[in-house]
């Protein structure tokens, strides 16, 4: 976080972006030291920027197909046929890998022509690429609850955004803000965060300056519900970021797309092309301005402020906190930082009550949530249930398991590995979670088939984290290589697992990391330490754990 | 630094146990440091923001005695009421010793023979927490990183970079250059200073860098360091001393072994540079011991200069003198001090020119720079120097400069300056080239050369214009301001609009910016003074900081950026030629008895010469002797031939030099003086702060001190000079100097006293609080008049020249040529807009004959959009162009300060 960059990132600010303008120059240094000197920064800065992202410059930038190697395709080890089915068509080196572009729920994902394919498609190939082809992909939707909140359809836009200009004229800011706080709402991204609380505070900010910025930077492997709602419920996402800007004083509403998700960006700006013909504000003492910023393939801009970094056209690193975004955030103005799903909840909120919604859950956790559910289920696709719904109950609705499943990991990579036998403990919300030691997070469930090697699922997970760590905090940037080295070099059989080294790594990647992902990753594998010992033990070094520390296992020293 | 309005009250929390009050905003880490606690950590600098990278600062805190305790980074941690914070329990020394073990899998273990074993951090904290093995097997590391080391001071290993990014927070965060970023994420983040057109990552010497050195000075390890080997710990001693570049007045400190001086960095408790400096600083100190310096006195016999002892040569000094003065009279001989020398140094100067020798012909360096200021900011406000402190940027809410480029001739203030451009705080640049500070300032006013007066006057006319003055300001503190008034208000806009060629409403936007702000500080530097009205511009940004009432408060002032280390030293020690020490008139018949009475004999009565008229007299004849004390003239004033002539008309020439400068070579006698490492004394910087100057070596063989050499003249021309060592001489100069009364050698400490330090030993932050020294604060109006170079040349030479400095070079660059800084820049260049070039079928870097009416010269021209058309810049730094044969005769009025920044001239393609 540099607070020159962000201030000198801020004279162009959104209109003439600079993280925008760093896209378009693709990495070359020459188009890079162009911009630079337009935003009046550092060519080192620009250019190192641009390297931190896998699709603007690098072995994985600008390729023709992409392929996805998220946990779900992973799992339904469906990936290998769809490479080969593209090596017909391209070079090995004209194909590079995403991860995860949000269709897990049939696998055999890939991008093709800047347009995700999924399921059948791959055996359309030919198709795809000489002429037009609609991918077939095709999901459920399936609601529990009574009436739907976040999965309902929205049929008359002007009517929808009516509510907007009747709640401004019958109440005041502090009375909506307090609707939202006591609905209960807490943030969908995975942290719980209290919504309205967050909203107050940057209210109370005396500042001018202000924005709404909303994390659609989905890259958990395995979710894929904000997806859901930005092509099939934009309004609601936009209807919430609007609420939020007013409430706030905010006059500019980011949505922070990532590039994987190619529709959503399309569906999103057909929406805000919508609500500005509507000239809904018109009259009002209320500016406020919607703007897509499409990312750039780096998971790490999901944390929330290595995503407004990455707005400002800084490297996404991770800052400290605090400052909090409501107090500086971007471009370091007061700034509402929401999840899509949170942002979708505020409609429903207005339009029925606090009490409404803080009815549905278990008091802590109020509301409804989506979950994304993978192909390992009978039906794959967007679940709405109500917080506290129980796991069990959601699977069989679901129409229980495609096929034999050892374990669910739920909450993304950095979720937890639930264990079959822990099913009937838990229910949708975030203490059921937590109190049993796993992880509701963005409640993305993908099932670990029988066949899967528990090793190697943590070998990719540290993988995963090695590659997207942002490289600033001492644990995650060091820990997730070593943690994958580790796993590697245990399944490759050169050097067994070091359990007492192993679970050090874990407790420091744990407790000393700066943000969730150096923090979250070994959640699963206390999981796995914990619930599938038996099937990596082969893989342990089988020594007394009182003699380890006697045995000289270095073959380096320290002088 | 912890202000104690910051006390929280009582309110306490808990480090292992025991109770401690804490400060309002402060962080763990600043808590626990504060109250003594340590706390090992990598990343955290604090001279830097917090970044939370390490983690190894990690803490157990509690929000109650036995409440349950969370691992937190207490770097960026804010300490709040009740909280308890275990440093050291065992899951924390777990923590940090694995966290240490993961940084080793990805060092060279090799610190036997690297340079900064016994003085690397992460070597300590190692040792702390008890590494003894590494556990991790066959890790990947960084090991292939090849080192840099392709510039002259910059060095760069980065497999052995822990990754802290310190260097790159450094270089943007105090310097504000963003040479230095990370490439790549997760654990192939790396250090770059940029890349190629092909995408190739750039060396040190191909990158942007300034040289400063905070990032070596800042990272832990030695992945970034400098040739001089600044981390090793071979020093026997470390000597706090005072840069003598520039005005800023670094502190510096000196590590010295067996007499030799082995690297220079910056003390991070000092409050001028807080631990930063730049490459003069910090790098270019080789020349002290350079085979070039002198090493005997010279004396010429046959045309020839010949080695002699000091014998000789004050023999043949003091006999010439003793018979001009006899024969011709004291008037005939005359002194130039300089502004590079120390207080005590140049006090003597003076004191051998009036009291010795009996003649006020006594002048300084200040001539050619600061002259004007000293003066148009006494008859403003009673005394010639800045109002405020440097450290008020912190406080003020809006910046004006004018005509300076801090960042390239002072550098440590420039980069202060930038960081509050940057992040966006109000500001004005009004200079005719787009300086460095010019491209983030929210206004820049780029006059034509000569301009500054015209564009001034405008400014009042329009802060008058839209009500914007402080008439309760100007009413209690200020006089002859109806006069004032009813003159802006007379102004031609359309024809000073015209002149200037800054458009009227751009003017206007930012005089009503600068008059809105609650707090406007002024910078000035050479930009204004150097022109024949540039007493009275100062006299007019004086006008503008009284009618806005910013003076006399935190955040406010004009302040000049001093050029040399101790110019404001010089004038203040008197070597002016119609003031005395302490600025008393020496025409004046009570002043004379003050002199006469410290020194025992009658003081010499009319106004001395100045500098230009020293060189007028000896032409014409009135001048036979000339003492000049490092300033090599011949190089740095204007119109060389005319400096040439009227040197080689003296009786007798005296240089005291450390090289055989471009004066010196044409000199009857030259001494060698000592070089600022070699002496002891007081410096004064450009916010009136005297700093004690220590020597780090012993004059180099066969040379003196300056200030002994003078105080050996003074002794045998006959008068008593007992010592020149700065404790006697403090004593003295504090007896005569009213604003010196309390300054004591001892008591000057590491960070110096700002004048007027009172009997009691308390300096002054801020000058004229409740009332103007000379009482009331004085409005002078002026008109805009054309230079007389441009009236009478410019039709013949239509380009207008203006000279400055750059970064790397220092003046006549008599010091920093000898450095490895010549290695950064060898040439002085000529800078000329694309569509002047496209005119006159100029090709970027070929070279170009540049003309006046004085003389001619070739240089290497490159095109640039820095000057508007019909402008052309350069810098004088290097003898074998001699720039200051074109310069011309043009000086200001009051002062005779020479305009160096506007010369008529012609350029033409050199076929």
């Amino acid at each position: 976080m540099s607070e020159n960059l962000s201030k000198l990132s801020a004279r162009k600010g959104l209109k003439e972006n600079l993280f925008e303008n760093i896209i378009q120059a693709k990495g070359s240094p020459v188009a890079l030291k162009s911009i630079a000197r337009q935003h009046k920064v550092g060519e080192s800065n620009v250019y190192g920027a641009s390297t931190a992202y896998d699709f603007i410059q690098g072995s994985n930038a600008d390729k023709k197909a992409y392929i996805c190697n998220g946990s779900s395709c992973l799992c339904a080890n469906s990936q290998p046929q769809v490479k080969q089915k593209l090596l017909a068509y391209f070079e090995q080196t004209d194909i590079g890998h995403a991860t995860c572009l949000g269709h897990c729920h049939e696998n055999h994902s890939f991008q093709l022509k800047g347009k995700n394919y999924s399921g059948d498609d791959i055996n359309h190939l030919d198709t795809i690429i000489n002429s037009n082809f609609e991918s077939k992909e095709n999901y459920t939707t399936t609601c529990l609850l009574d009436k739907p909140l976040l999965t309902e359809e929205i049929n008359q836009i002007e009517s929808y955004y009516q509510l907007f200009t009747e709640l401004i004229e019958d109440k005041n800011q502090q009375e909506l803000l307090q609707t939202i706080v006591d609905s209960g709402l807490r943030g969908r991204g995975g942290a719980g965060f209290p919504t309205g609380i967050k909203w107050q505070a940057c209210a109370a900010e005396n500042n001018s300056e202000k924005y709404v910025v909303c994390n659609a930077d989905e890259g958990d492997p395995g979710a894929f519900s904000d997806r859901y709602l930005m092509e099939q419920r934009p309004h609601s996402v936009l209807f919430g970021m609007l609420m939020a800007g007013y409430l706030s004083g905010a006059q500019w509403g980011v949505l922070y797309i990532r590039d994987e998700y190619p529709d959503s960006v399309t569906q999103i700006q057909k929406a805000i092309d919508k609500f500005e013909i509507l000239n809904l504000l018109s009259g009002l003492d209320f500016e406020f301005q919607f703007k897509i910023i499409r990312g750039a393939g780096a998971y790490i801009c999901g944390e929330e402020t290595a995503l407004l970094r990455s707005i400002e056209g800084q490297r996404p690193m991770v800052s400290v906190r605090p400052p909090f975004p409501t107090v500086k955030g971007l471009f370091g103005k007061p700034t509402i930082l929401n999840n899509v799903e949170t942002f979708s909840a505020i409609h429903w909120i207005l339009e029925h009550s606090a009490e409404a919604f803080a009815s549905l859950g278990n008091g802590a956790s109020t509301g409804s949530k989506l979950l994304s559910l993978d192909s390992s289920f009978n039906n794959p696709g967007i679940m709405e249930v109500a917080m506290g719904e129980k796991l069990s109950n959601v699977i069989n609705r679901a129409g229980g398991f495609s096929k034999p499943i050892k374990a669910l990991h739920i909450g993304g990579p950095l979720g937890g590995l639930v264990p079959l036998e822990k099913i009937d403990d838990l229910s949708i919300d975030f203490e059921s979670f937590a109190d049993n030691g796993f992880l509701l997070g963005h409640a993305s469930i993908i099932g670990i088939p029988q066949s899967q090697n528990i090793a190697e699922y943590l070998e990719h997970l540290f993988e995963f984290t090695a590659a997207e760590s942002c490289g600033k905090c001492f644990p995650c940037r060091l820990g997730a290589t070593r943690g994958k080295e580790m796993f590697q070099q245990a399944l490759k059989g050169e050097n067994k697992l070091d359990r007492e080294l192993l679970d050090d790594l874990l407790e420091t990647m744990e407790k000393g990391s700066l943000c969730a992902l150096g923090g979250g990753v070994p959640l699963p594998v206390k999981n796995a330490l914990l619930y599938f010992m038996p099937e990596m033990n082969h893989l342990f070094e089988q020594i007394a754990f009182d003699k380890i520390a006697s045995i000289d296992i270095s073959d380096r020293e320290v002088k | 630094m912890t202000e104690l309005s910051n006390f929280a009250g009582d309110k306490m929390a808990y480090i292992d146990g025991l109770p401690f009050p804490i400060v309002t905003g402060e962080t763990i880490l600043q808590f626990a440091k504060r109250h003594h606690f340590s706390i090992p950590t990598l990343c955290d600098d604090t001279k830097l923001e917090s970044y939370g990278a390490c983690r190894v600062c990690s803490v157990e805190v509690a929000l109650q005695a036995d409440g349950d305790a969370k691992v937190m980074a207490s770097c960026h941690t804010p300490i709040s009421e009740g909280m308890h914070v275990q440093t050291q329990s065992a899951q924390i020394q777990k923590l940090r010793k694995n966290i240490i073990e993961l940084v080793l899998t990805d060092h060279p273990l090799d610190c036997l023979t690297c340079e900064s074993n016994g003085n690397c951090e992460l070597q300590d904290v190692a040792a702390e927490v008890g590494i003894r093995k590494i556990r991790y097997k066959n890790s990947t590391d960084h090991s292939d990183y090849r080192t840099d080391q392709s510039h002259p001071y910059m060095r760069s290993d980065l497999s052995k970079c822990i990754n802290c990014y310190r260097c790159v927070r450094a270089c943007d965060e105090i310097q504000g250059e963003f040479v230095l970023a990370i490439q790549g994420r997760g654990f192939n983040s790396k250090i770059i200073k940029g890349a190629s057109a092909d995408g190739i990552e750039l060396s040190f010497d191909d990158s942007a860098c300034v040289s400063c050195g905070a990032c070596a000075q800042t990272c832990p390890t030695a992945a970034i360091s400098d040739v001089f080997q600044s981390k090793s710990v071979q020093a026997e001693k470390k000597v706090r001393t005072i840069c003598s570049y520039c005005g800023v007045g670094c502190n510096l400190e000196v590590s010295v072994k067996n007499n030799e001086i082995l690297s220079i960095r910056a003390p991070s408790d000092a409050e001028v540079n807080q631990g930063h400096t730049c490459l003069k600083g910090r790098y270019a100190w080789r020349f002290y011991n350079h085979p070039d310096r002198l090493t005997s006195p010279l004396l010429r016999k046959n045309g020839q200069l010949e080695k002699v002892s000091w014998q000789e040569a004050y023999q043949f000094i003091g006999d010439k003198i003793i018979k001009l003065r006899k024969t011709l009279g004291s008037d005939t001989i005359a002194g130039i001090s300089s502004s590079r020398c120390t207080n005590e140094e140049n006090y003597l100067m003076q004191k051998l020119m009036r009291v010795a020798i009996g003649t006020n012909n006594i002048d300084c360096c200040a001539r050619v720079c600061h002259s004007p200021t000293a003066y148009g900011m006494q008859q403003a406000f009673g005394t010639g120097a800045a109002t405020n402190s440097i450290k008020d940027l912190t406080k003020t809410e809006f910046i004006m400069i004018i005509g300076a480029n801090p960042t390239a001739a002072h550098p440590v203030t420039g980069a202060k300056i930038k960081q509050q451009l940057m992040k966006g705080l109000p500001s004005i640049v009004i200079d005719p080239v787009k300086t460095e500070v010019a491209k983030y300032a929210t206004y820049h006013l780029q006059l034509r050369p000569g301009t500054n007066l015209a564009v001034l006057n405008m400014m009042s006319y329009y802060i008058i214009q839209s009500g914007l003055v402080d008439q309760n300001f100007i009413n209690d503190r200020c006089e002859n301001w109806n006069v004032f008034e009813e003159e802006i208000l007379n102004i031609d806009i359309d024809a000073l609009e015209k002149i200037s060629g800054v458009d009227r409403e751009l003017i206007k936007q930012a005089a009503t910016a600068y008059a809105n702000a609650n707090a406007a500080m002024s910078f000035h530097g050479l930009g204004v003074t150097e022109h024949s009205q540039g007493s009275r511009t100062v006299m007019n940004i004086a006008n503008l900081a009284m009618m806005t009432g910013n003076i006399g408060r935190e955040g406010v002032g004009v302040n000049p950026l001093r050029g040399q280390n101790n110019v404001q030293g010089a004038a203040d020690m008197g070597c002016q030629p119609h003031q005395g020490a302490g600025y008393f008139p020496v025409d004046i018949e009570e002043n004379q008895e003050l002199y006469e009475r410290h020194y025992g004999v009658a003081m010499p009565t009319s106004q001395g010469l100045k500098i230009p008229e020293m060189f007028d007299a000896a032409i014409n004849g009135s001048l036979k002797a000339l003492w000049i004390m490092g300033e090599d003239v011949v190089q740095t004033d204007p119109n060389q031939a005319h400096t040439l002539n009227a040197l080689a008309s003296l009786d007798l020439l005296v240089v005291q030099e450390i090289f055989l400068s471009e004066t010196a070579k044409i000199a009857d006698v030259v001494l060698p003086g000592a070089s600022f490492l070699e002496k002891s004394g007081t410096f004064t910087n450009g916010e009136r702060r005297i700093q004690a100057v220590r020597a780090a070596v012993k004059p180099i063989e066969g040379s003196k001190t300056d200030g002994q050499i003078v105080a050996d003249m003074i002794n045998h021309l006959g008068h008593r000079q007992s010592s020149a060592e700065p404790e006697e001489m403090l004593k003295e100069i504090s007896q005569i100097v009213p604003f010196f009364k309390g300054v004591k050698w001892q008591e000057l400490g590491d960070n110096g006293k700002q004048w007027p330090v009172l009997e009691d030993g308390n300096g002054t932050d801020i000058l004229h609080v409740d009332e103007f020294r000379r009482g009331r604060g004085k409005f002078h109006f002026f008109k805009f008049e054309e230079t007389k170079e441009l009236i009478d040349h410019a039709k013949k030479f239509p380009f207008i020249l203006t000279t400055s400095r750059i970064l790397e070079h220092y003046n006549a660059a008599t010091m920093t040529r000898r450095t490895g800084n010549e290695l950064i820049i060898d040439k002085d260049i000529l800078l000329i807009n694309p569509k002047d070039a496209n005119k006159k079928k100029i090709a970027n870097f070929s070279k170009v004959k540049l003309s006046s009416e004085r003389g001619e010269i070739e240089l290497t021209a490159e095109l640039s959009d820095k000057v508007k058309a019909g402008v052309l810049f350069t810098t004088f730094h290097f003898p074998e162009l001699m720039v200051n044969r074109v310069t011309g005769d043009a000086k200001d009025t009051e002062t005779l300060c020479p305009e160096y920044k506007v010369v008529a001239v012609d350029i033409d393609v050199v076929i």
